[in-house]
């Protein structure tokens, strides 16, 4: 169990507690001002869009204010991978991947989704599903 | 596709279509001039020919990923360059029409290349289909 007393509930203590949850396993995500527990386990990938970075779960969509090069760091013990420049994927989500026409990949995910694996993320995938990472 | 792999797909796509042109050669041949006689010289066309025509697929190797409409071009540039290049490369025997001959080697060509980048395709559905199999193992041992 771990405390964090302060004066005020700043953004920067909110990010820190949004930082010492990720560790646990959890991520802190929003929708529509209510801020939400994620299970890093229902996470089905996380996107970033126009500066903003969405986590994105089987029926939902939550707003998250952490930094995406974080979170791939943090997450990527727990098989999150990045496949394209805003994109971070888990791959217990994944349950095929097939090929594009452009050299690159199409995981289909378990909710039924497709998200492209980017070319330039093809080595690092090779690399994690052989167990390098 | 890292430039190794491109390498390595190019050196496969090069016996593929050694291959590929040689039992052309011997079907167009069989059909247009039965009654010729090859040297052992000849043998090297299917050779030469192959590694000219692997050259232009360069086209197709970009560092920035290209759209599928950009890829999509980039195919057919590869295909028309090669077409030209085999037609100048290869002529007819003396007594063959070359329109007919043209006609046909165009074709043969258009069927050779289909074939390759379907054995391309193929290959890339083998990879990813490893990539499904590593997956699920990788999943079952969480």
């Amino acid at each position: 169990m771990l405390e964090i007393h302060c004066h005020t509930l700043s953004d920067e203590v909110k990010e820190i507690i949004a930082f010492v949850k990720s560790r646990n396993g959890q991520l802190t995500g929003t929708v529509d001002d209510t801020m939400y527990e994620i299970p890093v386990s229902d996470i089905y990938y996380i996107e970033a869009v126009e500066n903003k970075l969405f986590i994105y779960t089987k029926s939902k969509v939550y707003e998250t204010k952490q930094k995406l090069y974080e979170l791939e760091e943090i997450l990527k013990e727990k098989h999150f991978l990045k496949i394209s420049k805003s994109m971070l994927l888990n791959l217990m989500k994944v349950s095929s991947i097939k090929p594009s026409l452009n050299s690159r990949f199409i995981a289909v995910l378990y909710s039924g989704e497709q998200v492209i694996i980017s070319r330039k993320y093809v080595p690092e995938l090779k690399k994690a599903l052989k167990g390098d990472t | 596709m890292t430039l190794r792999e491109f390498i390595i797909s190019r050196l496969q796509l090069f016996c593929f279509l050694v291959t590929m042109i040689l039992v052309t050669s011997a079907v167009l041949g069989a059909v247009i001039a039965p009654e010729k006689e090859l040297r052992y010289y000849h043998l090297f066309s299917p050779v030469i020919i192959a590694a000219a025509c692997v050259l232009p697929t360069i086209i197709t190797y970009f560092r920035k990923e290209p759209t599928i409409p950009e890829y999509i071009i980039r195919l057919i540039a590869e295909l028309s360059v090669i077409e030209v290049l085999v037609l100048i490369m290869v002529s007819p025997p003396a007594d063959v029409d070359i329109v007919y001959f043209r006609i046909m080697l165009g074709i043969s060509v258009f069927v050779i290349y289909v074939l390759a980048t379907l054995m391309m395709l193929y290959q890339r559905y083998l990879q990813s289909k490893k990539f499904t199999r590593q997956l699920r193992h990788l999943q079952k041992s969480e």
